[in-house]
């Protein structure tokens, strides 16, 4: 129970795959300008990578070593294009704004990264919170980068007006390069706290 | 992958996982595709009010509904359907009737009228062409002078996000509200500009917008398609002007 716990709770803080691993940031800076498709996109990724952990555990046994990543891919692709097309049918005002996003999930690393490094050699079990785990650790900080997008970009947290109605709006916030800063940020702060990242 | 296997357990274990994904994909987008045909439809018709400047918002913040969209669809829109060769209206027909082929073809031209008490205020119809790297779709709704751009709206496109995408951005389609489409007893060529209108087109700056930076081409293409389409309706126009 002691394990499973860490497994989940890792990837929020000391090894955040974000945060520390520096993966999937493309969409972390894409759909980050509000707090709803971040948190959209947030829900389409953990229910992605929970279920590729679990089914290629699944396999791991039955997988060629020789076609594993291609093997692994297409259960990823199916996913999200299965995702995609929930989305479209669902929520299709959220997946016009997500635009491409949903389909770029496919080449989100981390998704990829646990697949290879914990799926192929845990237990169905270990490696859904696994999934979970990670899943959760994109979340947090997608939410966290577009919270401070939002407020500093609109004045508004999930479009409600936090800021007074006079704030501008920070331009830089909504474009790019605020969320490099706002990421970095988040990178440096928990890069402090964690302490344990040594670089050689 | 615990023991190394075969080129033929290989071959077997890639058929079986392709057959079961592609199998399940094919399900899924088979059982929803009504659903999704529904929200388009639904996005389409919610788009021609936003083009006739109907904020398909409650007052309490929440959206329009399908049922809502409908309902001021049935109160205050009436479809018809032009002959692009002839001008004239086809009575009546909408949409519906009309063969796929011949309204992607602009031949059969769909115009929405916007009726109230009997009388028509504006017009509306859809618009579309090449921006970048995709076609994009859209209504423009005119004034009753028939000239004056009340509104328009994009729905769907392929450009990209950040950039060209920014077509469907208020600030990008609140500068069409009051431009004109015709003027002097003809069609102008509207302009959307490389930067600030007021610097590249001061002398019409009654039918040029600015443009989006990083989107030049998006923004010529949107030019074009409207000027375009615009002359095709105004056939009918020239009818009832």
């Amino acid at each position: 129970m002691a394990i499973a716990k860490k497994v989940i709770t890792d990837p929020l803080s000391d090894n955040n795959p974000i945060t520390i691993q520096v993966l999937g940031i493309c969409s972390a800076l894409a759909v980050t300008v509000q707090m709803d498709t971040a948190f959209v996109m947030s829900l389409a990724v953990i229910s992605v990578i929970t279920l590729s952990n679990a089914i290629i555990s699944a396999m791991r046994n039955l997988i060629p070593g020789k076609i594993r990543m291609i093997v692994e891919v297409t259960v990823i692709a199916s996913l999200v294009a299965l995702t995609d097309q929930l989305l479209r049918a669902y929520f299709f005002e959220m997946s016009r704004q997500l635009s491409i996003f949903v389909g770029l999930i496919i080449t989100n690393c981390m998704i990829m990264g646990r697949a290879e490094a914990f799926a192929t050699q845990n237990p169905v079990g270990p490696s859904l919170m696994d999934g979970l785990g990670n899943g959760l650790g994109y979340s947090v900080i997608l939410l966290l980068v577009a919270s401070g997008r939002e407020i500093l970009g609109s004045g508004t947290w999930y479009h409600l007006q936090v800021l007074p109605e006079a704030y501008y709006g920070n331009g830089l916030a909504v474009l790019a390069p605020g969320a490099f800063l706002i990421l970095g940020i988040i990178i440096w702060i928990q890069r402090t706290i964690s302490g344990n990242f040594k670089d050689d | 992958m615990s023991k190394p296997k075969g080129d033929k357990q290989t071959f077997l274990f890639a058929f079986v996982i392709l057959t079961v994904c592609s199998m399940l994909l094919s399900a899924a987008a088979a059982a929803l595709r009504d659903r999704q045909q529904m929200m388009v439809e639904f996005d389409r018709k919610r788009n021609v009010l936003i083009a006739f400047g109907v904020d398909p918002v409650h007052e309490d913040g929440t959206r329009y509904t399908p049922e809502d969209v409908d309902r001021y669809v049935d109160e205050f829109i009436r479809e018809v359907i032009i002959d692009a060769d002839t001008g004239e209206i086809i009575p009546d027909i909408t949409s519906a009737d009309v063969e796929p082929r011949l309204l992607r073809e602009k031949r059969k031209l769909p115009l929405f009228l916007w009726e109230e008490d009997g009388e028509v205020k504006r017009y509306a119809f859809p618009v579309s062409g090449y921006g970048l790297w995709s076609t994009i779709y859209g209504f423009l709704a005119l004034e009753d002078d028939l000239a004056t751009i009340s509104g328009i709206t994009f729905y769907d496109h392929g450009e990209t996000p950040g950039l060209g995408a920014e077509v469907e951005r208020a600030w990008f389609r609140d500068q069409f509200e009051g431009k004109v489409l015709y003027k002097d007893g003809e069609p102008v060529e509207f302009k959307v500009a490389k930067g600030r209108a007021e610097a590249q087109y001061p002398d019409m700056i009654d039918h040029a917008v600015d443009g989006i930076s990083g989107a030049t081409i998006t923004g010529k293409g949107v030019a074009d398609f409207i000027t375009r389409d615009f002359k095709k309706y105004n056939k009918y126009f020239e009818t009832i002007r």
